[in-house]
């Protein structure tokens, strides 16, 4: 599926502010049928109605998981299945922290390479004190 | 005390937070959430008494670099992978004085290697690097930290801790 975003003709400062983008989305043929499935299901006249909403609802899943919360849905008897989507676990903290970048002087560097080509040292009584908690 | 350790939360209260040293009160009462939640280039942990689940007693902060190959010195890169080398960075580590002495920052740095492990497991990395300062050298030494020659000596010191170290001390427990 591949999403364009239309640019709009330059307007005025007045008219900037509320400017709106155009959405287009070349879908596949079963994709189609469930958007038009899903726009029955809901009531949805509009796909700009459609959009908004389904971005609704992802933009709360990413934040959600984000935070690390886990999403799940539940049945009545308290059957519980937990959303799993590869896109969203992207953003899960469990697996992402952030990247930075960190000076080095040159010395640091040696020390730093000639220590990560060693074999590693056996862990000290604080370390396994550490890991065993 | 029960003390639990979780990420950083906008209410969590830290405004009265104080470790002794400026720059990390400083750090934690204003950049902290920013940077998790807005920049996003550092990740906050805290520890929290769950009497008072609200007022942060200790934090950390965690975030993850590399050196591209190409910045070893030629004769030094024999011994590694070729590829850049992935870490963790323990940025900052610190505990509020009214709970020094309770094993907090044991707690704390215990958390900081559970959480390195399971990135080395996730998405791998090396080692994991902080920058002391001068007088807790001996405190991460005892985790098993090596200090890093080429530090200014006015600086902090930066150390290095094997991941295969840490995997190591996770296994002799098991």
């Amino acid at each position: 599926m591949a999403l364009k975003t239309k640019q709009m003709k330059k307007q005025p400062q007045t008219e900037r502010a509320t400017r709106k983008s155009k959405f287009q989305a070349d879908l596949a043929p079963a994709e189609d049928r469930m958007v038009r499935g899903l726009k029955q299901e809901l009531q949805l006249t509009s796909n700009t109605d459609f959009l908004s909403d389904a971005l609704a609802l992802f933009r709360w899943a990413v934040w959600e998981r984000k935070r690390g919360h886990r999403i799940f849905s539940e049945t009545e008897t308290g059957e519980r299945k937990e959303l799993v989507f590869p896109r969203l676990e992207r953003v899960a903290p469990e697996l992402v922290l952030p990247r930075v970048e960190i000076p080095w002087a040159p010395r640091e560097l040696e020390s730093l390479a000639d220590l990560a080509s060693r074999e590693p040292a056996h862990p000290t009584e604080n370390l396994i004190r550490a890991m065993r908690g | 005390m029960a003390v639990l350790i979780r990420r950083l939360e906008e209410q969590d209260e830290v405004a009265l937070f104080d470790c002794g040293g400026e720059p990390l009160n400083n750090y934690l009462r204003r950049y902290a959430w920013a940077n998790q939640q807005k920049s996003f280039i550092g990740v906050t942990y805290v520890a929290i008494d769950e009497g008072a689940p609200r007022t942060v007693i200790g934090y950390f902060t965690l975030a993850t670099a590399s050196v591209p190959r190409e910045s070893f010195p030629k004769n030094y890169v024999r011994g590694l992978p070729p590829y850049d080398l992935p870490l963790v960075l323990l940025a900052r580590l610190a505990v509020d004085r009214r709970f020094t002495g309770k094993g907090l920052g044991h707690a704390l740095i215990s958390e900081a290697f559970k959480i390195a492990l399971r990135v080395a497991d996730d998405v791998g990395c090396r080692c994991i690097i902080t920058d002391a300062y001068r007088n807790r050298v001996d405190w991460y030494a005892r985790y098993g930290f090596v200090a890093l020659e080429g530090a200014s000596e006015s600086g902090p010191q930066r150390m290095f801790l094997d991941m295969r170290t840490i995997r190591m001390a996770l296994k002799g427990t098991q």
